[in-house]
């Protein structure tokens, strides 16, 4: 795109308006103060770097057990087959699932004390995708949302920055990952398909792969001296097309900034990178959202399911699918804190549960939202460290135990928003964003 | 329908040059007029008499002066007071009128060289009554701040101490108050220690801060009732019944003050003076500003807009009419085509308000708009050709008959009922989903009479998997959602708010939303007992009356059914109650049903509701053409509910026919009608036009092959395009309206998708057989703007995109897909306008 002939505003340059389109009424000048108005939205403010957030959303529900929070001196029907190994931190020990994660434990915290009483998978996804619990009890396979999503509170208080949506999911929305009341525009923009296939693109925020620069740079000529209608400019008229025109530039700035284009290529990255990621669908979304975030994406949501392990749950977790996960999440860790990213970046790994303690018939483990381990890093989270404890069996959190409300007040918190701000629905009822939740004082180093 | 006259009025045409446009863009460069020196013709006070008793607070009077300009002016702070016997009752330099003792005195006030006065006789109280919690404290502390949504009166309640919102629960705070916290917060023996004043003077901390310092009349109230011994209220009391605000409606010049009076009316016929203690809003900051206490300050555009004033839970409003400052002369209005009695009542509208319509739509504006409105598809190119050849004057109305009759037409309204009552598929399983969806479609598509879609709805009974209607049933589990949900949708009314909380800016109580519950009290839900295959859902029977009942959860009483402003429902044994409530609701005399409905098809028109939101009537919330929106009631009530005829009706108008442009005397016009409104077009609508146009069909998995975008049954069907153009998600649980704004995922899917790349190149699509077609440059380009703009390029438009075509390194199929493209990309094809 950089062979594109674009001004310092980022517009392309309009060779055509030259020719004398004075047809229409006043169409030179309504084109220009559309050029103005298009200046005036182009973000100028540069203060310090916010936070931007990757949540890991591992839907059905892992277990403690095998991961952050074995019990290796429980009775077996409740330890589980397998053993408890050191971390990188002294004194913390996680599960032999998890020997990758084990490893960068000096570069985060994980929190073993987070406890609410929704054993369904619709409730639990809401509780811990938007920090409210449901307030009628939801089914299993339900999708539901009544409050707004974490990505989309973040993307209505930060609003569209260098074009670019604030909120991003991979491969999919998570359950009760919408806007709810906040509409439309802070839905997800979902990303699809798989990064680590030969052809992948993400989809338009780059040009198709069949229309070449030059191709794209006559549309965008054509599109403006053929787009006539007149723009009513006076702010009282309160014309629709002035913001469309506002959004179509912001559109056309992405498309033409190279930074935001080879941000969108994974390609880009060396084969070394892509490797410690692992070369697997979920690792190169992981590194996709590296790459978002990077560029100025403020909430990606990258969708790894799978974790509802009612049968099996010992011979599911040695095979690939725990591996990619251990070892992708690792990598994006490592990653994030050798490009010096930790600041800026808040990792969050969770599910909407635990599993229960006794292993049941079939060798599973079934939903237990009375304890569960959430795994926080960087924007300042504290490194090497184990906030609260459950029992010794692992039943309930029993030390600093925290609610699903006190982790949403700890995530807009490091994000940067007020959690006790109010909101107001379409009705004009006032919502707060968090009810009555605290942010978690460990994680505040 | 009388002949179309097409004479136009010239001035409006010369208007519109670049000189206007210039103007119209930069800032108002005219310094604002200074208002003249009022002259007063007469001064009138308010209220014309006081009647007052020993002990009580000082009474306002509101005093207004008639000027020669023919406004009606406050003049209350620039009038001189003088009360005849002071020693019975004084009167300030702001016109509050203390009582001293008996007797008679007369209040005397000059402004202007004119005179008025006042009567005023004061009563003796002998036994003077303790100081009640509910008259008198709970007013102090409300106005103070403390009950409100983001302190006390939060779910869980501020710091231990909880207060309910807009003092809807007086008991429930006096309790509070009282008898929580082991007493700390009241203390009888001495009531300065008390911590109900302690922290409202900010004695001791207090994240709200002051809210009043203890020599103020507030502290000395709250003092006096905890020293008396808190009573809750006498047992003759009498209890607040209304409350009225002075002035109620009137015409300012812009930036005018006026100092509001309010007034507590109680059951036994006396009335207080509460201006100071209650809660003002305003409904439109742009009109009208309210401080405090009172005092309101006119803006600087013209307009309508409503002060709310809120005492304990009561509502009255205070309309404020700011005319143009330009008013054009009568002949404007009398030369314009008059085609129906919509046009005669805006008309009356934008005279008031010194505004002129724009001119009439052209003919190519005229059937893109229509067809899209009416049927949500563009109009095919032959369509055009016809339509803009053919030279009969009654050309428009034909067009109308014809789009009415189209077999679109019940897809397109039926989606935006979909929106409305379209469950939750993990709610209700996805066959009572498919099964609902296509009992709206078949009643859009026959056109049923309205009231009879919602009598079917009201009165549903049966199986959630052969009886339609009964799914909304299951979706909407409780009487408490069903009565948000119809209150909404059908009457226009919110009465959501009161189902926790007196309604804030309304007249509705609690009682009136459990009330209303009630009616769906005895409604009785019986599984049947198998478990479907999993995704169907399960079957549900739904029959009355033999369930329960409903209670208002404040009062515990248990609630009879009674519509909104309504009589209690004559129920006969065994009844279902919900028979009399389809019988009020439909009833061509119920206050809310018609105009609710007319508004929302009103709003389809036009991009915006006569009442704004369309489903939030209420009296801070008017009309802005009342007249119009009764009209349209009646002619809804008078063709039997028949939808098509009012859509008729709409279209006809004269109205519906205006351009979008603005012209001199429009601009500002955002809710008037003087112009059409221009609004993105609704995804589905969009995405069957981006199908239409580039003849390349979209397939939806669990649809037949073929299916438009606005046959979708549920938003659980794939679709990146309808997503990022907001189709409403109907897991989400709260009923959203369709979110039209633009955005930059929009933007960035019309230029870059691959699906719509992949439509402009396809083999069977309409640029190749374009091309193939052996048609020149020009005919190609000419066949576009006929597809996608519903009108002929004009020459400059033809020479740019044909010019295109002799570029280098371009086929024509690739530089016809890239004039497609752009035209797709422009607000023309993204805009109904």
């Amino acid at each position: 795109m950089n062979s594109l002939k674009y001004n310092c505003a980022g517009m392309a340059r309009r060779d055509f308006i030259q020719l004398g389109l004075g047809g229409m009424m006043g169409l030179g000048l309504a084109d220009i103060l559309r050029l103005q108005a298009a200046e005036a939205v182009t973000p100028a403010t540069k203060s310090k770097k916010p936070v931007n957030c990757i949540l890991v959303w591992l839907d059905g529900g892992p277990s403690h057990y095998e991961s952050f929070d074995p019990k290796p001196d429980a009775p077996s029907e409740i330890r589980g087959e397998f053993k408890s190994i050191p971390t990188s931190v002294p004194g913390i020990h996680f599960s032999e699932c998890v020997p990758e994660l084990a490893k960068v434990a000096d570069k985060m915290s994980i929190i073993r004390s987070i406890a609410h009483k929704d054993p369904n998978h619709g409730g639990g996804n809401h509780y811990m995708m938007t920090g409210a619990p449901t307030p009628v009890p939801v089914a299993c396979g339900a999708f539901v949302t009544f409050h707004p999503s974490f990505g989309s509170m973040v993307s209505y208080d930060r609003g569209v920055r260098n074009g670019l949506p604030a909120y991003m999911s991979l491969p999919q929305v998570s359950r009760s990952g919408g806007p709810n009341f906040l509409g439309g525009q802070h839905a997800p923009f979902v990303i699809g398909g798989n990064p680590d296939s030969k052809n992948f693109q993400v989809r338009d925020v780059v040009l198709p792969s069949d229309i070449s620069e030059g191709r794209a740079e006559n549309r965008q000529a054509l599109r403006k001296s053929l787009d006539q209608m007149l723009r009513i400019n006076d702010k009282l008229a309160d014309d629709p097309t002035v913001t469309f025109d506002k959004f179509y530039e912001q559109g056309l700035n992405l498309v033409a900034s190279p930074e935001a284009q080879a941000a969108f290529d994974i390609a880009k990255e060396s084969d070394k990178v892509r490797e410690s990621y692992g070369r697997n669908d979920f690792a190169q979304r992981l590194l996709m959202a590296r790459r978002l975030v990077e560029v100025g994406v403020s909430f990606v949501t990258v969708y790894y399911g799978g974790w509802d392990h009612h049968k099996d749950i010992f011979k599911t977790l040695k095979g690939d699918f725990n591996k990619r996960f251990d070892q992708g999440v690792a990598a994006l860790i490592r990653d994030l804190d050798q490009r010096g990213m930790m600041d800026n970046t808040l990792v969050v790994v969770l599910g909407e549960f635990g599993r229960t303690p006794k292993v049941n018939k079939d060798a599973g483990r079934d939903h237990w939202p009375y304890a569960m381990s959430v795994l926080m890093a960087g924007a300042g989270v504290p490194r090497g460290q184990a906030v609260g404890a459950t029992d010794a069996k692992g039943y309930h959190a029993a030390e600093n135990v925290y609610k699903p409300e006190d982790f949403a007040a700890t995530l807009y918190t490091k994000m940067g928003i007020d959690h006790t701000r109010v909101l107001h629905t379409n009705t004009g009822r006032p919502i707060q964003i968090v009810n009555g939740g605290k942010p978690m004082k460990e994680l505040f180093a | 329908m009388q002949k179309l006259k097409t004479k136009t009025w010239p001035l409006l045409l010369g208007s519109l040059s670049l000189a206007w446009l210039l103007s119209a863009c930069s800032p108002a460069s005219k310094p604002p007029t200074p208002l003249p020196p009022p002259e007063f013709t007469a001064i009138t006070a308010y209220p014309e008499k006081l009647e007052l008793k020993t002990g009580e607070a000082a009474h306002h009077l509101v005093l207004t002066g008639a000027s020669t300009n023919g406004f009606e002016i406050d003049i209350t702070f620039r009038a001189k007071f003088a009360s005849t016997k002071p020693d019975i009752a004084t009167v300030d330099e702001h016109g509050r009128v203390k009582p001293v003792q008996a007797g008679e005195a007369v209040i005397k006030m000059s402004a202007g060289g004119v005179t008025t006065s006042v009567p005023v006789s004061v009563e003796a109280v002998t036994n003077e009554l303790a100081l009640s919690f509910a008259r008198d404290v709970l007013p102090v502390l409300t106005k103070s701040g403390c009950s409100l949504g983001g302190c006390h009166a939060k779910p869980e309640g501020q710091n231990g101490f909880k207060m309910s919102v807009f003092a809807y629960d007086p008991k429930a705070d006096y309790h509070e108050i009282v008898f929580e916290e082991r007493g700390r917060r009241v203390f009888p023996a001495f009531p300065e220690e008390s911590l109900l004043l302690k922290k409202a003077t900010l004695q001791v901390d207090h994240e709200g801060g002051q809210r009043f310092t203890p020599d103020s009349a507030e502290y000395q109230l709250i003092a006096k009732w905890i020293k008396q011994g808190m009573v809750y209220e006498h047992p003759d009391e009498p209890v607040l019944v209304g409350v009225k605000v002075h002035p109620s409606e009137r015409r300012y010049r812009k930036e005018a003050n006026q100092s509001l009076l309010v007034l507590a009316q109680y059951s036994d016929g006396s009335t207080r003076d509460v201006t100071a203690l209650a809660e003002y809003d305003s409904n439109d900051k742009e009109m009208a500003t309210v401080d405090h206490h009172g005092q309101v300050t006119v803006g600087k555009t013209a307009g309508e807009g409503v002060i709310i004033a809120r005492f304990m839970g009561l509502v009255d409003i205070a309309r404020i009419t700011v005319p143009s400052d330009r008013l054009l002369p009568d002949k404007v209005y009398a030369d314009l085509p008059l085609n129906n009695e919509i046009d005669r009542l805006v008309y009356e509208r934008l005279k008031k308000m010194g505004y002129a319509p724009s001119a009439r739509c052209t003919d190519e504006e005229f059937i893109r708009r229509a067809s899209l409105d009416s049927i949500g598809r563009l109009p095919t190119p032959d369509e055009v050709k016809e339509f803009l050849a053919d030279q009969a004057a009654d050309k428009r109305s034909k067009l109308i008959e014809h789009l009415l009759a189209d077999k679109s037409f019940g897809d397109h309204w039926a989606t935006k009922w979909t929106d409305l009552v379209r469950p939750n598929p993990d709610r209700v399983g996805v066959k009572s989903v498919y099964l609902l969806d296509q009992w709206v479609r078949e009643s859009f598509r026959s056109n049923k009479p309205y009231d009879q879609f919602v009598r079917e709805i009201v009165t549903a009974e049966g199986s959630t998997h052969k009886d339609a209607p009964t799914v909304i049933y299951r979706d909407r589990r409780e009487p408490a959602d069903l009565t948000t949900m119809f209150s909404q949708i059908f009457l226009g009314v919110r009465l959501e708010c009161a189902k926790c909380h007196q309604h804030p800016n309304e007249k509705w109580s609690m009682d009136d939303f459990y009330q209303f519950a009630a009616y769906f009290g005895p409604l009785k839900r019986k599984g049947a007992g198998l478990s479907p295959p999993i995704s169907a859902g399960t079957e549900y029977f739904y029959y009355s009356p033999d369930g329960g009942t409903v209670k208002n959860p404040v009062t515990g009483k248990v609630m009879k059914p009674k519509p909104p402003e309504g009589v209690e429902a004559k129920l006969a044994d065994k009844q279902d109650p919900r028979l009399a409530l389809a019988d009020w609701v439909t009833d061509p005399e119920n206050p809310f049903f018609a105009k609710a409905v007319a508004n929302r098809i009103w709003g389809e028109f036009f991009g915006r509701g006569i009442v704004h939101p369309v489903d939030d009537f209420r009296a801070s919330n008017p009309p802005t053409n009342p007249a119009l929106l009764d009209a349209l009631g009646k002619e809804l009530v008078k063709n039997n509910y028949d939808l098509k005829a009012l859509m008729r009706f709409i279209m006809d108008s004269h109205v519906y026919q205006l351009s979008s442009v603005p012209n001199e005397y429009n601009l500002a016009d955002t809710k008037n009608f003087s112009r059409s409104y221009r609004r993105r077009l609704p995804a589905e609508v969009l995405l069957d036009a981006v199908v239409d146009v580039t003849g390349v069909r979209d397939n939806y998995t669990g649809m037949p092959i073929g299916s438009l975008a606005k046959q979708a049954w549920t938003y659980k069907i794939d679709s990146p395009f309808m997503d990022a153009f907001s189709r409403p998600n109907s897991s989400s649980d709260c009923p959203c309206e369709r979110d039209a704004s633009t955005s930059v995922v929009q933007s960035l899917h019309m230029m870059n998708s691959k699906g719509l790349q992949a439509k402009l190149s396809a083999k069977e699509g309409r640029v190749k057989q374009l091309v193939d077609s052996k048609k020149s440059p020009g005919e190609i380009v000419t066949e576009l703007y006929l597809a996608a703009l519903s009108r002929y390029p004009t020459d400059e438009e033809k020479q740019i995109a044909t010019k295109a075509f002799s570029g280098e390194g371009v086929t024509p199929q690739t530089v016809a897909e890239d004039v497609l493209w752009a035209l797709l990309n422009s607000a023309e094809f993204v805009f109904n306008h």
